[in-house]
Parts: structure tokens; C-alpha cells; sequence
């Protein structure tokens, strides 16, 4: 008796938060600037319009960003208020992880922690949020973290940044430019995907009551974004997945990802060129926009915590309609604060 | 949470398969391996021997995948023993980074559990536990800060071993809640490796918790290897270097040496 009743455990996934709200572009109150403007690393963008042909535009407007390498913690700090950055190659299960937001965040392991003499806030992992930009330079506080940082434990990392500057280039501050870097490119990659059977949305219906539940339509998205057969053919021996109904058969649809560190002004000006592509005469009826976060990042939305447990999902949706009505989807993963 | 941990890999002469294993698991994303020495303890003195230098095996040793710091591969000592008297700890014990039992017995176990100086003890896998797992030497083994470690190679290599491993663990934690477990693999071929996250899924199978199971790869194997270093210290608190002096300083010399000493804080 006691077997089973250890491995009914078995039966259930690690826990996932899944957070949906539905509103409009033109309501005053909607909170879709707050929740992109509060994601701030992004991983990957992608972009769907379904019925239509042609590319999906503004996607090639996303700015620079680069890598730096073997930096440590306290050269970030030079120049703070001008760029975020995200260390590279840190598990955030396993190591330090670094950000710059211009608010540093450090989450580290007990170690590191409880060599580095700073105030943080243990959880999974030890996080330290230094509000540097509060107390600026000559504040007792800035002056432990300095300290902190060269005597005790400099942490020496790579280093991803990227600068939103508007339409000027991205030049790096002069204090770091003695360091390793390269400037690199969001990798923008474009599909189009024929006879594809799509979910029927009606705005109104949120939790899926007359159509698709959300987290069916959330595992479609995925389908589609790796091209995974959902005909669930005899013959298939790789997927069984069906799309789910009420469904329809769409003659073409059009696939655009983004890859890099990607800031939240840009996935801002991406969702204002998508709004502005229901203005066309022949357009579909609804268009998807799925925003992923760095897996690795120490936090999701705002200060809420974001940790690794099997999966470091942090992502959030946007499907618009054609009235600017829009759902958002949250998701985050075992180990992270809810979404807001 | 803690770096991922592999600490049971089967020591072996062959160079190049012990380099092939280490590549897979820094591969796989383990940041730090044991090479397991077995050895049967024996009735008469014995010489248990001096591991091979680390540093040997590898010029640069594997990136860990992922992270930027190479693999760290330490030496462990596993001691198979039936009878309480045999285990006698020796000098050479300092050599090994973690030192392990395999109790035979119950009796063995019972030591093993509160008063032997182990770091791990091993729970069997490739045959049914001789005898039950009781609570008072479970308790007393957490409370010294000793783990029990469950190899999963057996059960990869036959369909009998893994019934076994899978019942010897399940009774384990029946006994210790779940507390104090680390997963290792015990592998002798590179394939016999899995990934840290597929190892966390897999002490689900043994009745672990979701946080336990990662926990038995991840932190607990760190305290695992901080308890073999405090071996080496006094109290876990202070350890002592021998600084190596300059001939010059030798010759200026005046009083011998006494016994008080200097001692490096840790």
C-alpha cells in the first residue's frame, strides 16, 4: 500500500504556473506595456501570421547586442544605467549568475555568498539585489558592494549586453573597451508553412470553453515551431500529436524567429508593428507573438525570482486579434515566482 | 543548489577508457567526478595503496558543458566489509578525497552508520539487501553526516539488477525519508552515464521527492565532499600545510623544532 501510494507521486509533473489574462490594446487600464517592460531578458521572439504570405516586417529593427569576455562583476559596474547585461554560460543552478538591469542582481550559490559579506536574501539560491542606482557612488552601501567585489569574491565571467541607444549605434563604454568583446547580431530566421491545421480562437472565449483550452493552444504554438506533423498519421511513428478542435486547415502561414539578447524596448516597437498589420485589407484573423526568456536568468518579471528545475521556462504569449483585443499567456516554470 | 556531482566512477588501468568516461560525464554536464578504487578489506594487515595522480589522466581536463570551468575528478576509496574488526583506518586513507563503505552485514552497517569514519555508505545494487534497514543507525548516520548512495549502472546493465536496485532504495527510503541520498552512477563504460536532470527524474523511481532528487545529484553530493575534506582538518575548522622551508632559513635555525606548531587558519 505504501508503494503505490509513493508512486501515485509519479503520476504528477513538476509544478508550472500558467498565468492568462485577456483585455484590449485600446483599453486604458490594459497592462501589456507593464508586462513587456517588465520582462527584461529575452531569449527568443517569434512572430506567426496565419492565412497570408508575405514576411513579417519591424522584426529586422532589433537592435545589436554583444559579448564580452572574462569580465568580473565589478568592470560591469563602471558605467551602470547605460546597458544590460546578463553573464554568459552560468547555470542558475549551479553557479553565480550575474545581471545588470542597471539594478544589480547577483544570484549565487552558499559558497560565494557566504564569502562575499553582502546582505541578500536567501531562497533556492542566494540572491543579493543591489539597488546601486539608488545610492549612487559615495553611499556607504555602493562602497561595501565595491569592496565586496574586488576583495572578496571577484566574480569573473562572460558577459552579454546589449544597449537599447534608439537610433544611434551601440558603442561600447571606454572603461570596459580593454576587454575581449564582439559585437554580434540577432539571428532572424523566417518559415512558411502550408496546409497547416490551426486552432479556431474566438477572442471573447478565453478559458477555452466552445474552443481551445489554453494549454492545448500553448502545446500547438510549440508544435508548430518544430514543425512537428500534427495529422497524427497511421504511418507516423514519431508523433501522435493531434491539433486541437475545433480546427481548420490554413493554406499558408508565415514563421519568424529572433534570436539574441533582445530588451523589452524592442519586443515593445515588434507588438506595436504587429497591431499595426491588422490595418491591412486582407489580413487573418488572429496572429501569435511568443516572447522566451533566458533560462538562466535570475529573475522573470520584475524582481520575481526565476530558478531552474528541470526546465527554465520563462515565457509569455500574445495572441492579437483583428478588434486589438489581445490574450497574454505567462508561463514560468517549478522553481519561479508567479507571474503577475 | 549546488554543481552536479558524479561520485562512483569505476577506477580502472585502462587510461584511455577512464579519459572517454570523464569526457562523457563533463559532456553530460557534471562538474565534478570520483574514481572509485574498490578494495576487499581483509582479515590481516593490508596495504590499500596510493591512488594514481589525478593529473595525470589529462592534460587539460574537459570543459564542463555549459559552464566554463573544467571537470574536477577526485579519488575515492570504497571498502567492502564483512566483519566489524577489519575496518582499521589506515595512513593511507589521507590519500583519498572520499572514503566509502559497502557493508556486508548488518553489524557492519550498524558501525558503519554511527561510529566509523566514512564518508558514504554504499546500498546495494546488484543483489537483494542482506538485512533491513532499522532506524536508529539510519538516524544516527544522518545526524553525523553520512550518505547513503544508490549506484544506478547495474540497473542500465540487467533487468534483475535493476529490480534490485530499485527495492534496496525504496526500503532505504521507507527508513530515511529521503534525507541524506545521493545518486551515483557507478558507470565502467562511458555509455553506462546519464545526465544530471535524467539521474533527478530517476530518484523520483526510488521515492524520492522532486527536491530530493535533484538534491541527491547536486547538494548533496557537495556536503558529501566537504565532509571527506574535513577529515583532513581539526574540527572542520582549522587544517594545517606543511610549509616547505628554503635552505637558507634552514641554517638560521637556532632552537629544533618543538611540537607547538604554527598553525595556517583554514
Amino acid at each position: 500500500i505504501q508503494t503505490s501510494a509513493m508512486f501515485s507521486e509519479l503520476q504528477k509533473c513538476p509544478r508550472n504556473v500558467l498565468v492568462c489574462e485577456r483585455s484590449s490594446f485600446m483599453n486604458e487600464k490594459s497592462r501589456h506595456d507593464k508586462h513587456v517592460s517588465q520582462h527584461y531578458f529575452n531569449y527568443k521572439v517569434s512572430a506567426r501570421r496565419y492565412g497570408c504570405d508575405g514576411g513579417v516586417s519591424g522584426v529586422e529593427e532589433t537592435g545589436g547586442w554583444g559579448w564580452m569576455g572574462a569580465l568580473t562583476a565589478l568592470c560591469v559596474l563602471c558605467d551602470p544605467g547605460r546597458f544590460y547585461a546578463l553573464s554568459y554560460k552560468t547555470r542558475i543552478d549551479q553557479d553565480d549568475v550575474v545581471a545588470l538591469l542597471p539594478l544589480l542582481i547577483l544570484s549565487v550559490v552558499k559558497d560565494t555568498y557566504e564569502q562575499l559579506g553582502l546582505e541578500g536574501r536567501p531562497s533556492q539560491y542566494y540572491r543579493v539585489p543591489l539597488g546601486l542606482q539608488v545610492h549612487g557612488p559615495g553611499s556607504k552601501r555602493y562602497d561595501r558592494v565595491l569592496w565586496a567585489l574586488r576583495e572578496k569574491v571577484p566574480l569573473k565571467t562572460d558577459f552579454l549586453m546589449a544597449c537599447h541607444m534608439g537610433t544611434e549605434a551601440w558603442s561600447l563604454p571606454p572603461c570596459l573597451s580593454r576587454y575581449p568583446w564582439k559585437e554580434l547580431q540577432a539571428s532572424v530566421d523566417t518559415q512558411t508553412l502550408r496546409d497547416l491545421p490551426c486552432p479556431v480562437l474566438h477572442g471573447d472565449d478565453l478559458r477555452g470553453e466552445t474552443a481551445c483550452e489554453p494549454h492545448a493552444f500553448l502545446e500547438w504554438l510549440g508544435a508548430v515551431a518544430f514543425v512537428i506533423c500534427s495529422e497524427n498519421e497511421a504511418t507516423s511513428f514519431l508523433s501522435t500529436y493531434e491539433c486541437p478542435e475545433p480546427r481548420t486547415l490554413v493554406d499558408q502561414a508565415v514563421l519568424c524567429t529572433v534570436t539574441g539578447l533582445l530588451l523589452p524596448e524592442d519586443i515593445h516597437s515588434l507588438l506595436e508593428e504587429l497591431r499595426r498589420y491588422f490595418d491591412q485589407p486582407k489580413s487573418s484573423s488572429w496572429l501569435s507573438l511568443v516572447v522566451h526568456g533566458f533560462a538562466d536568468s535570475p529573475i522573470s518579471w520584475g524582481m520575481a525570482e526565476h530558478g531552474f528545475h528541470k526546465g527554465g521556462e520563462n515565457f509569455y504569449s500574445f495572441v492579437l486579434f483583428k478588434n486589438q483585443d489581445y490574450w497574454l499567456h505567462m508561463g514560468t516554470g517549478a522553481n519561479d515566482g508567479c507571474p503577475p | 543548489m549546488a554543481a552536479f556531482a558524479d561520485l562512483c566512477i569505476s577506477g580502472t588501468n585502462d587510461k584511455k577508457r577512464l579519459q572517454s568516461i570523464i569526457e562523457t560525464a563533463a559532456h553530460l554536464g557534471y562538474s565534478t567526478v570520483a574514481i572509485n578504487h574498490l578494495v576487499e578489506v581483509q582479515p590481516k594487515k593490508q596495504e590499500i595503496g596510493k591512488p594514481k595522480c589525478v593529473s595525470e589522466l589529462f592534460d587539460h581536463f574537459p570543459i564542463v558543458q555549459g559552464r566554463s570551468r573544467p571537470i574536477r575528478v577526485l579519488n575515492r576509496l570504497t571498502l567492502v566489509v564483512s566483519d566489524t574488526s577489519h575496518f582499521r583506518q589506515t595512513a593511507d586513507f589521507k590519500f583519498y578525497d572520499i572514503i566509502a563503505i559497502y557493508p556486508k552485514t548488518e553489524k557492519v552497517f550498524h558501525a558503519a552508520c554511527m561510529s566509523c569514519d566514512v564518508d558514504i555508505i554504499c546500498i546495494a545494487a546488484t543483489e537483494k539487501q542482506p538485512f533491513h534497514f532499522k532506524r536508529p543507525p539510519v538516524f544516527g548516520a544522518i545526524e553525523r553526516g553520512v550518505f547513503f548512495e544508490i549506484s544506478y549502472a547495474a540497473a542500465i546493465k540487467d533487468s534483475t539488477m535493476r529490480r534490485y536496485t530499485i527495492s534496496n532504495a525504496i526500503s532505504l527510503m521507507e527508513t530515511c525519508k529521503g534525507k541524506n541520498v545521493i545518486v551515483s552512477s557507478g558507470a565502467e563504460k562511458p555509455l553506462e552515464l546519464r545526465g544530471p536532470y535524467d539521474i533527478a527524474n530517476l530518484g523520483l523511481l526510488f521515492g524520492l521527492s522532486e527536491g530530493d532528487a535533484k538534491a541527491a545529484v547536486s547538494a548533496n553530493c557537495r556536503a558529501a565532499l566537504l565532509h571527506g575534506e574535513t577529515r583532513k582538518t581539526a574540527l572542520g575548522i582549522i587544517r594545517t600545510v606543511k610549509k616547505s622551508q628554503p635552505a637558507d632559513e634552514r641554517e638560521d635555525k637556532e632552537a629544533p623544532p618543538s611540537k607547538k606548531a604554527k598553525l595556517d587558519a583554514m
